[in-house]
């Protein structure tokens, strides 16, 4: 072990094999998904994000909300199913439009999969927005203040403006009106939730056990 | 403790100083003085403004209206420049400090183009300051440990590919032909980490893999940067310090190239354990989780070397402020390992994956191993790159004392807050807000273990720059204050 070309062609060979394996082998094997078509659950599977919460993902990029949430769904452990996180199993296919993919690994919040789907309230999330405590007490979400603009109210007030409710009021005479990235990121959670069902993706036990009894009576 | 005054002299007391060879050092330490310098100060601000970073973020968990109107400081730009700074900042710095001096030492040569080095490493600096500002504007790259926005990569990559080339031409330069274990790792942290970070980069941001692909490279990476940068650089240091702070060669060191292959086979691969249950198929992340146990046979032959050298000199440990340091980042990294492996085992996996017990995990490896090991090496190279002696051994006792209580009550924090968030999150269908109120406990506690890391940051930055501004004595601007012990300064392999 005297020579540097040594090392350096043994730590080549090794790092290239190991490269070889875990990432370029998953990936040319399937890392080429393409999208499926069926009718009956309204076209092209996985939808296309829509104008605006395209805008909303990169304000939730900006912002690192990553740091926090996942976009992923777990059968096979954790009680995801049964928090109301998802209905099935994520899997490679419903990421293939994302780049980047939002999918992180801590969940100091909720999993937002199918955020949209719980929650498809435009005030619920501005609200949330502007100061989490509004609507979840307790929570350790930072409020995001700068998103909205406080001001003066001339002649009438707007119907944009967020309902405050008096303990988070604001002077009188003045009201909140969300910036167009707020409207974007409550396009963006809107927007996330995945409502259709894909061939290769576990659902919960009971689920697939109803399934499969169908599917022998079927065959009977 | 007294003796951390004069540390150096009273390290090798037994054995003779060969002044013509003392000659020979003070040559060496002299081509690399400016990069060195130059290097150490990047280090030592970069830790301070990563442990505050830190610290705000840590914060924000337990009281999110901490500076909550300035949208430049949310939880999620805060924790990635702290994550950014503390790697690229910090460690790279000190690490890289840490290898020139080896390499100029163990090669036995003076080195030249000094002044090119220096350049690449400002810029590699200017990267990171470019990168912080541009996470804090919002440009942020949401992959773990490559936050920083897609058009600093070519300045690290250049800077990088400058510094890498500096470093094989002072290999090549050296007289010694054989080699030690350190140039080795060097060897390895330098070519690893061009391959990993050009490797990411491009599956990433310039022809990025498809949607749930993206993740899997991610995570790769990130294990990588510790496997293959970090750690590889300060075993590099531990296999120096050892027989310099303690006059003894590494406790079987002939078993050092089994630890060396092993390491680098199973560290490459380990990434993947953390693709358990997500949308990947399975067997990419079984072969994570073997690799990280397969982890355990370069692990296991790692704390033979080093706790066996450390302990059977256990009562020099106290009197070398190197040594001290060295024993407490050897004690992390094997507390890190077992962490890491029983982690990935599966049934921990269904317990701590997405909790804040791999964030944990991280943070001991980050300060507790390779802080620790950096700022020891440090203790030794500075006093003689500077030929002066540490100004207050109180600092340096005060350093450790907070760090090591700082590390004690970060792991608690993280890593036992996060096996209980775990449960509560998988094992449970407990609604958020309970569990983040469970939590606000061991989030006090790392905040508090933080605000310890911060005060051992600030006592590091006074040792370093008092030790950098103050006039030499009449002792040290006369005589070499080190009496090196010629013999252990070149061990064959």
């Amino acid at each position: 072990m005297n020579r540097g070309p040594f090392i350096f062609l043994g730590v080549f060979i090794i790092l290239s094999l190991t490269w070889a394996l875990v990432i370029n082998k998953p990936i040319q094997e399937s890392g080429h998904l393409s999208p499926i078509f069926d009718a009956e659950q309204g076209g092209r599977l996985p939808m296309n994000a829509k104008g605006g919460a395209a805008q909303g993902k990169l304000v939730y990029q900006e912002f690192g909300c990553i740091a926090c949430h996942t976009q992923q769904v777990r059968v096979s452990s954790g009680f995801d199913l049964q928090r109301g996180w998802g209905e099935r199993q994520s899997v490679a296919r419903d990421y293939i439009d994302q780049t980047p993919a939002l999918i992180g690994n801590t969940r100091l919040g909720p999993d937002l999969s199918n955020v949209g789907q719980r929650r498809s309230d435009r005030e619920w999330h501005l609200l949330h927005f502007y100061n989490p405590q509004i609507t979840s007490k307790g929570s350790n979400m930072p409020s995001m203040p700068f998103l909205f603009e406080t001001r003066e109210i001339v002649g009438e007030p707007t119907n944009r403006a967020l309902k405050l409710s008096a303990e988070y009021a604001v002077a009188d005479g003045y009201e909140v009106i969300p910036s167009r990235k707020a409207e974007a990121l409550v396009a963006y959670m809107k927007s996330l939730k995945v409502t259709y069902d894909l061939k290769e993706a576990p659902k919960s036990k009971d689920v697939m056990l109803e399934e499969l009894t169908a599917a022998l009576e079927n065959a009977k | 403790m007294n003796l951390i005054g004069n540390l150096c002299s009273s390290l090798c007391s037994n054995l003779e100083g060969d002044a013509k060879n003392r000659g020979t050092q003070r040559t060496i330490d002299a081509s690399i003085r400016f990069p060195l310098v130059s290097l150490f100060k990047a280090a030592v601000c970069w830790m301070l403004i990563a442990t505050v970073f830190g610290l705000i973020a840590s914060i924000k968990l337990h009281t999110p209206s901490f500076m909550e109107e300035c949208q430049y400081m949310t939880y999620g730009k805060v924790e990635p420049i702290f994550w950014n700074t503390l790697i690229y900042g910090w460690l790279f710095n000190a690490g890289l400090g840490c290898a020139v001096f080896l390499l100029a030492r163990l090669g036995g040569v003076p080195l030249k183009q000094g002044v090119s080095l220096t350049i690449m490493t400002v810029i590699w600096n200017l990267a990171v300051v470019i990168g912080v500002i541009g996470i804090m504007l919002g440009d942020q790259l949401p992959y773990e440990w490559l936050e920083f926005p897609s058009y600093t990569a070519p300045i690290f990559f250049v800077s990088f590919l400058g510094i890498g080339l500096w470093c094989a031409m002072a290999f090549r330069a050296r007289v010694q032909r054989s080699t030690y274990a350190s140039q080795w790792w060097i060897l390895v942290a330098l070519f690893s980490f061009a391959w990993i970070y050009s490797a990411a980069q491009i599956m990433l941001v310039c022809s990025p893999a498809q949607g749930a692909f993206q993740n899997l490279v991610s995570a790769w990476y990130a294990e990588n940067v510790f496997g293959l940068l970090i750690a590889p650089l300060a075993f590099a240091s531990i296999y120096y310090l050892i027989p310099k702070t303690l006059g003894i060669s590494v406790v079987g060191y002939r078993y050092t190239g089994i630890a060396f292959w092993s390491w680098i086979l199973f560290a490459s691969v380990a990434g993947a354990a953390k693709m358990v249950n997500g949308p990947i198929p399975v067997w990419v992340a079984s072969v994570g989780v073997i690799a990280t146990f397969g982890l355990l046979l370069p692990t296991t032959t790692f704390s033979i070397q080093f706790l066996g050298s450390l302990l059977s000199r256990f009562s020099k440990i106290w009197d070398s402020a190197s040594a001290r340091f060295l024993f407490a980042g050897v004690v992390s990294f094997i507390a890190v390992m077992m962490f890491k492996i029983w982690g990935a085992l599966r049934g921990s996996q269904e317990v701590v994956q997405f909790s804040i017990f791999d964030s944990g995990v991280n943070q001991l490896a980050m300060f507790g191993f390779a802080g620790m090991v950096f700022t020891g090496a440090s203790y030794f190279i500075l006093p003689r790159l500077l030929n002066k002696e540490l100004p207050s051994s109180t600092l340096v006792d005060l350093q450790f004392g907070a760090h090591v209580l700082g590390l004690i009550l970060l792991a608690i924090g993280l890593i036992s807050g996060g096996i209980h968030q775990g449960e509560l999150i998988n094992g449970s269908t407990a609604d958020m807000l309970t569990v983040v109120n469970t939590m606000r406990g061991s989030y006090f506690l790392t905040s508090m273990g933080l605000s310890l890391l911060l005060l051992g940051a600030i006592a590091y930055n006074v040792t370093f720059f008092w030790m950098l501004l103050s006039t030499r004595s009449e002792k040290e601007a006369s005589t070499s204050l080190i009496e090196e012990a010629p013999e252990l300064e070149y061990t064959a392999s």
